[in-house]
């Protein structure tokens, strides 16, 4: 147990005051003391460790007996083997056409949201006024990214009567399709509301930025190195292991985006499918057809993959990663 | 992102720990004496104890309205009843109720639909409101069993009708006056392809739609044809001609634009508010009857309600429960609940308020009350309706569990058929085939 060190700690601590005034056992206070440590630090961390046995844990695997039943909610579980793993692989098209739709989301956005953040990140790592100002206001996105009332907006925004079709009226281009209706753009749409929250990537960016010591490029540029060969030879590389767990973490989080797609198609993932993104189908089959144990099988096979990818990601770095104190790695 | 998980963990059990305080605080402050005063004199003025209902129905902003109106005159009559209400369009409340179902936290009373009922009823969510006709607490005396079997299954009575209702279009007079356009009292759908393009000289469009859970069974019931069998393990019909004949007439009409563009349906919330037909750009809105009164008060124009396209073919109209209360099994005030559905339901002073906007009022009581007060849009919905009543037969039971899959089905396969990704031929075929897959799962 990792616990041992500060109560150790705290052990020292009490001998050294125990030669201060006041009469005291040393060994009895002693021992009390490391109980009421302990006491004292499971009550502060009840909280979470409670929430996370009975929000997270129980619900865990109860999905992962779930996956293995039919379950309706209504009535008891009733165990079917792999049924619902074998139906979801052979026998459902809508199954796989989220699949699809997913991917071409996560393929799509994930580069778009790191390239963006990146290039927003390095004009922001300058000096100049108002950079504050600009940082935050370049953040601002992403805190409210994710809500319902950005997914609202949104449908405004590419809407038949929307701010982009306005915008393209200006231009003397005069449509009135919506954007959010139309097969062919409506995920598209989605992608550009995932982009346009570039702001926490930005932000882990522009911190890897500041790390990078301006000698190096001070003596690249004295070697007649341009900004293009200063960007690949030595931002790129040196920036590495943080574009790495960027790319991490925004590709989970893709793989689970479910707000935007819900509100935008109103639940019903449309036109055609096309904003059907697994997490959606997954909700669908559990709320509205009530098929939890089919839903619970889909979760744990998303599980599944985003276990993998993860993993290949890890695996690949080695290729791409550059850190500077090889031997530690 | 641990410490926010932490957090906000914390912070939902200690929201829960104030609301657990709140619900039992009349009996903590008994126990301890130096209770602070607000909270220990609460409960002392009136004689029965406080109890909270909770409410909910779907609906347009004008019956979220009302409705407020009508729970604030029970409250006024039963000072010791609190009641939360939760309100929303017909799509969005189906999707919050399913979530509260499968936590046991159902509304006590909630608004019921005859596409549902079986769903919750079948698997024991609803109450058995039997017991209360019988012990008077939900007066039954001035209702028509016709009215009240509606429903009923498996002779419980799951869900209380709250009005009679049934498919009667709403046009728009003028707009099809402009087009040169005269509605031939036994119109068929046939006919749509005429008006569809006498209007769109004009620049309107038909409707908006047809729902094709609504309209595709209408459809076969004027074909002699049912949408699920009676044992609700398949489809009613056998012959794909049925399909192929509805789609091929409706992506006709589609192709030309006498209805909406797909892409534009898509973002519409199914409120009067955003009803083509109330904005002015189509003729006809292919709704309920008792959504009239909604859409000619949201119109402010005068409007009509006309019998069905295809109503004397084999008399496909029928009247149906426009929509039902129902008491949640899991609800802890069942009692309450029910006092508060017999208020809604038999009260004049209610009802003057309601005045027939959930459909025609089931208390011949109430009905008679209502006449000398009805303004003449009303009076439409009470003649349409026992005109219907004398043209009509009889309702398709509920429908069977997994109706709700095959209506998304039906959906989907006939926005394939728009998008030109299959042809009727195929989409007739492969629905027939996923539906009678889906409710296979019926058989016992």
């Amino acid at each position: 147990m990792p616990a041992d060190a500060p109560r150790l700690h705290f052990v020292s601590d009490e001998i050294g005051r125990g030669a201060g005034p006041g009469p005291r056992h040393g060994g009895e206070s002693n021992v009390k003391l490391r109980d009421n440590d302990h006491v004292v630090g499971y009550v502060f961390a009840a909280p979470f460790i409670l929430g996370f046995l009975i929000f997270t844990l129980y619900p865990i695997f109860s999905s992962l007996y779930y996956s293995f039943t039919d379950y309706n909610l209504f009535e008891s579980p009733r165990w079917v083997g792999f049924d619902n793993f074998e139906k979801m692989f052979t026998a459902d098209d809508k199954y796989w056409k989220s699949v699809s739709v997913t991917l071409t989301y996560v393929l799509a956005s994930v580069p778009f949201r790191l390239a963006f953040a990146l290039a927003v990140a390095m004009m922001l790592n300058k000096a100049f006024t108002g950079i504050g100002l600009y940082r935050s206001a370049y953040y601002l996105p992403s805190l409210i990214g994710g809500s319902v009332a950005v997914s609202i907006m949104w449908t405004q925004v590419f809407g038949d009567h929307g701010l982009v079709n306005s915008a393209l009226a200006l231009i003397g281009i005069h449509t009135d399709t919506s954007w959010i209706g139309n097969p062919s753009t409506a995920l598209w749409t989605l992608i550009a509301l995932s982009v346009w929250q570039f702001g926490s990537s930005m932000l882990i960016f522009l911190a890897g930025l500041k790390n990078i010591p301006n000698s190096y490029f001070e003596a690249a540029s004295v070697d007649g190195a341009n900004a293009i060969h200063r960007f690949f030879k030595i931002t790129l590389p040196l920036l590495s292991p943080i574009i790495l767990f960027n790319l991490i973490m925004q590709t989970i989080s893709a793989f689970m985006t479910f707000t935007p797609a819900y509100i935008i198609s109103r639940g019903e993932g449309g036109p055609l499918d096309n904003t059907l993104l697994y997490s959606l189908y997954l909700y669908r089959r559990a709320f509205q057809f009530y098929e939890m144990g089919y839903a619970s099988a889909m979760a744990w096979v998303m599980l599944l993959v985003i276990a993998v990818i993860a993993l290949v990601l890890f695996k690949t770095s080695k290729y791409w990663v550059h850190y500077e104190a090889k031997g530690e790695r | 992102m641990k410490k926010a998980v932490a957090s906000f963990l914390t912070a939902a059990l200690l929201l829960a720990a104030c609301g657990g305080g709140g619900g039992s605080s009349s009996s903590s402050t008994d126990n301890q004496g130096t209770g602070s005063p607000g909270s220990g004199t609460a409960s002392s003025g009136s004689d029965k104890a406080p109890v909270t209902l909770r409410v909910a129905w779907w609906g347009g902003q004008s019956r979220h309205d009302y409705t407020l109106k009508v729970i604030e005159l029970y409250k006024q009559k039963n000072p010791h009843v609190q009641i939360e209400t939760e309100y929303a369009s017909f799509d969005d409340y189906w999707k919050k109720l399913a979530p509260q179902a499968a936590a046991n936290g159902l509304p006590d009373v909630f608004q019921m639909d005859y596409s549902y009922l079986s769903q919750y009823g079948g698997r024991g969510q609803l109450e058995d409101l039997g017991p209360y006709t019988k012990n008077g607490t939900i007066n039954v005396q001035d209702i028509n069993e016709n009215t009240l079997s509606g429903g009923r299954i498996d002779g419980k009575l799951l869900a209380m009708n709250l009005g009679s209702n049934a498919l009667g279009p709403t046009v728009d007079p003028q707009i099809l006056q402009d087009a040169g356009i005269t509605l031939k009292q036994d119109w068929t759908f046939a006919d749509l392809d005429d008006i569809g393009a006498k209007l769109k000289a004009k620049g309107k469009l038909i409707a908006s739609d047809l729902r094709h859970d609504v309209y595709f069974p209408y459809y076969l019931r004027s074909q002699g044809q049912h949408m699920y069998a009676a044992d609700g393990t398949s489809l009613g019909y056998t012959d794909d001609k049925y399909f192929i004949d509805y789609y091929t007439m409706y992506q006709r009409w589609y192709d030309n634009g006498y209805f909406l563009p797909l892409d534009k349906l898509a973002q519409k919330k199914g409120t009067p508010e955003d009803d083509e037909m109330v904005l002015g750009n189509a003729a006809i809105s292919f709704s309920w009857s008792n959504q009239y009164i909604l859409a000619a008060s949201t119109a402010k124009r005068p409007l009509d309600i006309v019998p069905l396209a295809q109503w004397n073919q084999n008399k496909p109209l029928f009247l149906k429960p426009s929509m039902f209360f129902s008491i949640a099994k899991s609800s802890k005030v069942k009692e309450e609940a029910a006092k508060f559905i017999d208020f809604f339901i038999n009260d004049i002073d209610a009802n003057k308020i309601i005045m027939g906007e959930r459909g025609v009022p089931v208390s011949g009581k109430v009905k008679e009350a209502l006449k000398p007060l009805l303004t003449p849009d009303q009076v439409k919905v009470f003649d349409y309706v026992s005109w219907v009543e004398q043209n009509s037969s009889q309702i398709d039971p509920p429908n069977p569990v997994g109706a709700v899959e095959v209506d998304k089905l039906l959906k989907d396969i006939a926005e394939q058929i728009l998008y030109k990704k299959l042809t009727v031929e195929q989409g007739a075929a492969k629905f027939r085939q996923e539906a009678n897959a889906i409710l296979a799962k019926n058989k016992k």
